[in-house]
């Protein structure tokens, strides 16, 4: 099997399996038994036993939760960096409040905790914010970073003079200078990026702008039209308002349901219809998932649609090159 | 209208179980018995397992249909329970093996499933068996059944974020393991 069949293989397994032999005598011997009324006795010795455990377990979170070793360990990789303006050997640590730059030069790696790493990129500045457990975060000041994570999502944070990054299980580039002008590109996984209540999921193979001063922009994917990718900047960054957003819907294809999606959050009430429908068009919605709970952002819905969307994208990103994928579906066009 | 005589029927034999009437109970199981053990194989990655689980899931079944409202299919219901009583049975499992796995060698058990299987013209069903735990059940529950993140969230109490970590590592390993 080509790994690229995966999904399409996935859907395709039978939803049901005959069991080797009949379980249903071991079934009625043990709920003729139930029957009987073995429930509710034991009650408060399982409380007393529970108790004394809960209290244990409390302890040991404590233990594992608290901040362990602020240092994060960096190396050279080219040039001649610098940690709080003193040059870096073949390699040293970081510590929280340090600050690494690079010059035009200059490349180093710095280990995230033991969740990851960041490559910084020539001319950039970047100081360790937080090293905790629950919390590994940078600063990019500016430059550029490229973060692989490996860890649960919400763990690594990089704060840029936008917004925050948040890892979701992830890779991606991060770039920006230092008014906050910059660009999210994510290689794998998922990144939120989040600035003044303004959020934007941005998945594999996708991009998102960033503005001095702005919201994050509508995120698009890496092959999205032109059309689409001016018209989704003028929305965000160049107060294009109403006759931006409806360029973008005029422009938008079903492989860019992201970015449509984004949009039906950021327009105005009035124009969230426009942008439902012409989402609905390129990628019909899943059951569960309303007209009238979308339009008035009903997150429940809006998340359900976003699992269609976000599917269908990995499948298209996943299968370039292998086989066709209908957009609209996520299913093979062959 | 066969959907509709079906409802009813359904109906009827859920009334009735829940009044301890076996032979409807036993009708109800042997409409659904492959769902779930399905489900139970796929989720565990063990054929002898998937029969306990099975049979676990429905006598848990049975005890808790007095709670079985009806705001939902019978059968998704009970595919719901089914997720719950394994996800609880793997977390035991786990926890007891972890008291003797050496905390320095993390991957042990991904490897080990990984070497038992090389060379055997492994296939997709085989390679999902030899995922992590965690990785294989939002494997299953979202690209084969066909669950939500949010749905998985609320039926293994792991965030949404973590669901998708999960099933982004799941899709990773597994393409890596067919490569070979």
């Amino acid at each position: 099997m080509n790994e690229k069949e995966l999904q399409d293989a996935a859907r395709q397994l039978p939803r049901s399996i005959e069991p080797p032999q009949d379980l249903w005598p071991g079934i009625r011997e043990r709920i003729g038994r139930t029957k009987a009324g073995e429930g509710g006795r034991g009650r408060w010795d399982r409380r007393v036993i529970w108790i004394p455990l809960a209290l244990a377990a409390g302890v040991a979170a404590i233990l594992l939760l608290r901040p362990r070793g602020e240092t994060w360990a960096v190396q050279r990789v080219a040039g001649a960096p610098r940690v709080n303006d003193a040059p870096l050997g073949a390699s040293g640590t970081m510590r929280v409040g340090q600050v690494l730059e690079t010059d035009d030069s200059s490349r180093a790696t710095i280990a995230v905790g033991g969740i990851g790493h960041v490559d910084v990129q020539p001319g950039t500045r970047v100081r360790l914010v937080r090293a905790e457990v629950t919390d590994h975060r940078l600063a990019l000041a500016y430059g550029g970073i490229h973060a692989k994570v490996d860890a649960p999502p919400r763990l690594f944070f990089v704060d840029t003079p936008v917004g925050t990054a948040v890892d979701l299980g992830c890779e991606y580039v991060l770039e920006t200078d230092s008014s906050g002008r910059g660009r999210l590109h994510v290689t794998g996984g998922y990144v939120e990026f989040a600035w003044s209540g303004v959020r934007s999921v941005v998945p594999v193979d996708a991009y998102a702008e960033t503005r001095g001063g702005r919201p994050p922009g509508v995120p698009y994917v890496s092959d999205a039209p032109a059309t689409l990718v001016a018209a989704l900047d003028s929305f965000a960054f160049a107060s294009g308002g109403p006759p931006a957003a409806h360029a973008a819907l005029a422009a938008a294809r079903s492989e860019d349901a992201i970015s449509l999606w984004h949009l039906l959050s950021r327009v105005d009430a009035p124009d969230r219809g426009a942008v439902y429908d012409r989402l609905a068009t390129l990628v019909p919605p899943p059951d569960g998932v309303v007209r009238d709970r979308a339009i008035v952002l009903d997150s429940a819905t809006l998340d359900r649609y976003w699992s269609r969307i976000e599917r269908i994208h990995f499948r298209i990103v996943t299968l370039r090159g292998v086989r066709p994928i209908d957009a609209r579906t996520g299913l093979s066009k062959e | 209208m066969s959907s509709l005589t079906n409802a009813v029927v359904l109906d009827e034999r859920v009334v009735r179980a829940r009044g301890g009437d076996e032979a409807a109970f036993e009708s109800l199981y042997r409409e659904h018995t492959g769902r779930v053990y399905a489900l139970c194989l796929r989720l565990s990655g063990d054929r002898g397992r998937a029969a306990d689980l099975t049979q676990d899931v429905f006598v848990r079944c049975w005890e808790k249909l007095g709670t079985f409202r009806g705001e939902s299919a019978f059968g998704s219901w009970l595919y719901r329970l089914a997720v719950n009583v394994v996800w609880m049975a793997n977390r035991g499992d786990r926890r007891r093996e972890e008291r003797v796995v050496p905390v320095a060698e993390p991957d042990l058990h991904e490897r080990a499933t990984r070497d038992a299987t090389a060379g055997l013209g492994i296939d997709l069903e085989r390679a999902i068996a030899t995922l992590p735990e965690g990785a294989r059940e939002v494997f299953v529950l979202y690209d084969v059944e066909g669950y939500s993140h949010e749905d998985i969230a609320r039926m293994t109490g792991v965030a949404v974020g973590t669901s998708k970590a999960q099933l982004f590592r799941a899709r990773r390993l597994l393409r890596e393991r067919l490569e070979r």
